[in-house]
């Protein structure tokens, strides 16, 4: 689905292809997260990696995008580094070498150790922020500060999805992009790519309980939702109009 | 070889066996040996295995031990008694094992008393040692698991959990091997679940590691089939069943028994007569007797009980409750009164069933349906004063389908047919914990592994993929190579066919997280819109609830909409009833058996008053009519009352009158009509085969009816039936629900119900209750948050990536097997399908202009609780006015 001119919604993906920068965008992949939940005592079987490389290598042939921008949260766990996670990481990184692309992290709270790879695995890290071309990526944990003349904030960390009901009146979560503005500038949330983050149905939450600083500042009931699920990118209204049928 | 040993030995004979000194204890405290006993003593001096099953206060656990205490001092007097385990003792239980450890101190205190007086300074000598009991639980202190290592008791007293743990301490285990007796006590209250199985995967492994065979002795309360439980305690070899014998000592104590209707018409009389008249009634029996014990069926209905006892007639502190809801201390107290005689009564509604010694009883009396036959047995068999006493029992019921229900349950209990239980055949997820168990304490080769576990009665016919699957996941073959370090929790060697620990940190898991009971939480329920917390709801009552059901909490409806971990999110229903009854998890399922004998009742007692009337001719049913010989006939024989017998034949008479027929065991009436007050439409199958059945009767013939139809249906289902409720006429005829019913073959009928199940929550839940039995989720860590520690990975997604990758994961199959066959009865609704494609049982489709008398209750339940049970009364009366104006029009 084309979002405007320049940024096309995969269909049925959590990912963003901008024309401009011939790249795409995703965020929160949180790899290595079942070997993380493993040690705490939940064994989930392992499908996170191998879905996110899936998705990546239909998104790649789709667009022959040449960079992938990972907008916050490449791994799981704070500050350490987990064996299991090197390994994921190293895989995914592997795999986006052997497709020809650059791979560009944008820091999130979970991501202090990736500059410790920075060198061996060759990688664009950006710390807090990053400007490329007219967009401004930033994870979402703390206020962008230079948007200045930016065409479009883009961010994660929030984790959006939207609840809706079926015609058999189950209720089900859809994870969904959010489009709205911050401060004037156009802003653009990401939903997360990991496959075990159901997700925070926006139009079931009070404003206070939102993940991301940035979102409690906005008026997400004016954001509008587009959501993601069997195969395609939908445009789902306002969140204010979703909350009505909640 | 299973056999019945039927005639009991003398008293001599039995007390021959015993040695000088425990004999001569046994006879200076007892005139005479109870039932039990008189089998008891002698068959377990020679070894055998047994089951023992006698009402509680028949001196079971003396009949179990004696025999054993003097086989102990024998080895005593000879000497060659060790600081080692000769007899372990299981009670599901802690509260038992206490009492058994207090009961059995002053026999081996007086007994060694005596050899002392008679061998005097000898016993230094001749190394007479006394014989030693200990209680090991969750609760022993660490410091008496410290003295129990080294100086082990003789007799130890246990619970299922704390052998398993035992099991595996490689220190404890060699006090173990040493064992020659096991007794397992309350079996009714393990043969029937998990918890049970995992027992005897324990006994399996502690057989296999004792020098010599032990002799194995099962006790409980009445249950059906003796022959289930018998192998379920003597296990298997070979595929074949060990040899027990069976004691039945059960009806030991006899029975005198009725239902009591406190009014004569149960439809028109006030309800608060009719609440006067039963109180009245309760007042009575309380006065009469010395002490009375009042089973409920709900802890709240306990609460109620009391309270108007108190008000109406001025009770104080002699009448009491006690259910599970109250502390311990509270219960503990209750049960002292009790013992000491000095309460005038004492209400419960399950916790004083079965268990504690609670002195003597004169009269039972029991409010509404207990819903089985064993169950009415076990809670009248409380009343009378020793085990040569009458028990007296009363039940009170207070509706119609209640009253035939009891009459036929008691009816049942004199003819002694029991409703029976069955063994969860094959559980996975606690074979994996004991793999996982069995894997630390050695190497072991896949066959001799395999082999133990097929001597489980419950894996006695597991597939050895089905083991192999489990090997395999718990070697943590489904992730790849590097992974397996974590998720392994066994090491398997595929080329040397063995299997062995992995790691360190699996036996802590292990100790940690081993048992099969749930955690069972209360959960919050909560208006999705507004955040407000309304209440809780137990999560067992979540479970069951599907998308858009209705129930009430607090006197207040509420649509459930979705479930977050542990929350509840609803929101406010302005519908006008529930569609879930709000006590159903309380509430007691009807069993099989007992809907059975219903069924055959009403066969027999509809074709004489058919008979009856149309020899007669008879047009219309007056209330007070005499009953005709013919019918009065058949209802003498039955235990009631005077009110209840003319309630029961009105019942009758008026349901055929309306219709023509009284659904039976031999016909399945379908009955399509339409609601009075609000414009909805029924479809009733009028469907007697225990409310276990019914659930999956009526998922089944529910999804198949809303296929054909393409509409959204509600479903209500209960022990007298099921029903489909809609807002708008369907077109259904006789034809469809033919077709319907003969679609659903024996193929077709496991994926249907497959697809239904995993849409409910409670597929979710016990899905991740097998999880955590079987070690994928840790109950020790609690909840399962992703870093940031707010999203959960719900067990929805779990659920989804299980799937994802194996569609016969061992885990999802375990989900499936016990939602299909111990939460519902699947065999048994292929079964009732079966027999109606062979026309063993008929189907009639009727229309109704109004729901008949035999719907009523089926359909008013719908409206009770939201219009409280005065304006239900009301509905039904109003319902019964309409039929008996058409009868009397015709």
């Amino acid at each position: 689905m084309k979002l405007n001119e320049d940024i096309d919604l995969i269909d049925g993906f959590p990912v963003i292809y901008i024309k401009s920068l011939n790249a795409l965008v995703v965020a929160d992949l949180h790899l290595g997260y079942e070997g993380v939940m493993a040690k705490k005592g939940t064994l989930l079987p392992k499908v996170n990696l191998r879905k996110i490389i899936d998705t990546l290598s239909i998104a790649l042939t789709r667009t022959k995008a040449k960079t992938i921008i990972v907008d916050g949260d490449i791994k799981n766990e704070f500050s350490r580094v987990d064996e299991e996670e090197f390994n994921e990481l190293y895989d995914f990184v592997s795999f986006v070498r052997d497709k020809g692309a650059d791979l560009v992290l944008i820091k999130g709270n979970h991501d202090n150790f990736v500059e410790k790879y920075k060198e061996p695995f060759k990688l664009r890290i950006y710390r807090q922020e990053a400007r490329i071309g007219d967009y401004l990526f930033f994870h979402g944990e703390e206020f962008p500060e230079d948007i200045k003349r930016v065409k479009m904030l883009i961010m994660g960390h929030e984790h959006p999805a939207i609840g809706v009901y079926n015609g058999a009146g189950k209720k089900e979560k859809l994870a969904a992009f959010l489009v709205g503005t911050y401060k004037r500038a156009p802003l653009l949330v990401i939903p997360a790519m990991n496959y075990y983050a159901a997700g925070t149905d926006m139009n079931f939450q009070m404003k206070s309980a939102l993940l991301s600083p940035v979102l409690r500042k906005v008026d997400i009931d004016r954001m509008r939702a587009i959501a993601i699920g069997y195969g395609s990118t939908i445009d789902f209204g306002t969140i204010g109009k979703l909350r009505k049928v909640s | 070889m299973i056999e019945y040993v039927k005639e009991p030995f003398s008293d001599d004979e039995s007390l021959a066996v015993l040695n000088p000194y425990v004999r001569a204890w046994f006879t200076k405290n007892f005139t005479e040996l109870t039932p039990p006993q008189k089998f008891a003593f002698k068959l377990i001096s020679e070894r055998k295995n047994l089951l023992i099953t006698a009402p509680t206060g028949s001196g079971k656990t003396m009949s179990g031990f004696t025999t054993i205490i003097s086989k102990l001092f024998d080895y005593s007097l000879e000497g060659k008694l060790e600081d080692k385990v000769y007899c372990l003792y299981i009670s599901p239980l802690k509260s038992l094992n206490n009492d058994i450890h207090r009961n059995l101190t002053r026999p081996l205190d007086e007994v060694f008393d005596q050899i002392i007086k008679a061998k005097g300074a000898k016993i230094m000598k001749e190394n007479i040692r006394k014989v030693t009991i200990g209680v090991r639980t969750g609760d022993t202190l660490q410091s008496e698991r410290v003295k129990m290592l080294k100086t082990p008791p003789n007799i130890l007293v246990t619970t299922p959990e704390s052998l398993a743990i035992l099991l595996n301490s490689s220190k404890f285990v060699e006090n173990l091997k040493s064992i020659e007796y096991v007794i397992v006590d309350e079996v009714h209250e393990l043969a029937n679940n998990k918890r049970g199985v995992h027992l005897s995967l324990s006994i399996e492994r502690l057989a296999d590691i004792t020098v010599n065979k032990f002799a194995r002795i099962g006790m409980g309360a009445t249950l059906y089939p003796l022959d289930e439980a018998a192998k379920f305690i003597a296990g298997y070899n070979e595929g074949k069943p060990n040899d027990c014998i069976i004691v039945d000592a059960s009806w030991s104590k006899k029975l005198d028994v009725k239902t009591i209707s406190p009014v004569s018409d149960m439809i028109y009389t006030d309800d608060r007569k009719v609440e006067e008249a039963t109180y009245a009634l309760l007042d009575s029996i309380i006065k009469k007797g010395k002490t009375t014990l009042i089973f409920t069926n709900t802890r709240s209905g306990t609460e109620r009980v009391i309270f108007n006892l108190k008000k109406i007639f001025g009770y104080g502190d002699d009448i009491a409750a006690h259910h599970g809801s109250l502390s311990r201390e509270s219960r503990l107290e209750v049960e002292d009164l009790l013992k000491k005689g000095s309460l005038k009564c004492a209400v419960s509604s399950t916790s004083l069933e079965l268990g504690v010694d609670i002195g003597s009883i004169d009269t039972v009396v029991q409010l509404g349906s207990p819903k089985s036959v064993t169950r009415a047995v076990q809670r009248i068999g409380r009343a009378g004063h020793s085990f040569k006493a009458v028990a007296k029992g009363d039940v009170v019921v207070l509706n119609r389908d209640d009253l035939v229900e009891c009459t036929i349950m008691l009816d049942a209990a004199l003819k002694r047919h029991l409703d029976s239980f069955t063994v969860p055949r094959g559980p996975l997820d606690v074979l994996a914990q004991h793999i996982v168990g069995m894997s630390l304490t050695k190497k072991w080769s896949i066959d001799e592994a395999y082999n133990l576990v097929k001597r489980v009665y419950s894996y006695s016919e597991l597939p050895k993929s089905d083991f192999m699957a489990l090997i395999n996941y718990l070697a943590g073959n489904y992730v790849g190579l590097e992974s397996r370090r974590v998720y392994g929790k066994i090491w398997y060697d595929e080329k040397e066919q063995a299997f062995t620990k992995r790691g360190y940190n699996t036996r802590l898991i292990y100790m940690l997280n081993l048992g099969t009971i749930p955690d069972q939480v209360a959960c919050e329920v909560i208006v999705a819109s507004t955040k407000k917390s309304v209440g809780s709801i137990e999560e067992e009552f979540l479970m069951k609830l599907k998308d858009d059901d209705i129930f009430t909490l607090g006197g207040k409806l509420y649509k459930f909409e979705y479930s977050r971990g542990m929350k509840c999110y609803v929101s406010t229903a302005d519908a006008t009833s529930p569609t879930i009854p709000p006590w159903y998890s309380e509430q007691l399922p009807l069993s099989y058996e007992l809907a059975n004998e219903i069924g055959a009742f009403r066969l027999e007692f509809s074709k004489v008053l058919e008979a009856y009337i149309s020899k007669n001719k008879v047009k219309r049913f007056d209330k007070g009519e005499p009953i005709p010989k013919e019918a009065l006939e058949i209802l003498d024989k039955l235990p009631a009352d005077q009110n209840s017998k003319e309630a029961l034949y009105g019942y009758f008479m008026e349901q055929l009158l309306f219709t023509k027929y009284v659904p039976n065991k031999e016909l399945l009436l379908v009955e399509f009509t339409g609601d009075i007050s609000d414009y909805k439409f029924y479809v009733i199958f009028h469907s007697l085969y225990g409310r276990r059945t019914n659930d999956a009767l009526s998922r089944a013939i529910g999804i198949e009816m809303g296929e054909r139809l393409d509409l959204d249906i509600g479903v209500m289902v209960n022990d007298n039936g099921f029903m489909f409720v809609f807002d708008e006429k369907p077109e259904i005829d006789e034809k469809m629900i033919h077709d319907i019913i003969s679609s659903l073959s024996r193929g077709s009928l496991v994926p249907l119900m497959k697809r239904n199940v995993r849409k409910t929550e409670m597929m979710k839940r016990r899905f991740r209750h097998a999880a955590a039995r079987s070690f994928m989720i840790l109950r020790n860590y609690k909840g399962f948050k992703i870093g940031v520690g707010r999203q959960q990975v719900n067990s929805q997604i779990l659920l989804k990536a299980v799937e994802d990758m194996d569609p016969n994961f061992p885990i999802l199959k375990e989900t499936y097997r016990e939602i299909l066959n111990d939460v519902m009865d699947l065999p048994r609704a292929e079964e009732v399908l079966s027999k109606i494609r062979k026309g063993e049982i008929k189907t009639k489709f009727i229309e109704t202009s109004l729901p008949s008398p035999f719907a009523h209750n089926l359909i008013t339940f719908g409206h009770s609780d939201v219009i409280m049970m005065k304006d239900r009364h009301e509905y039904l009366r109003e319902l019964h006015k309409l039929v008996m104006k058409k009868i009397a029009v015709k």
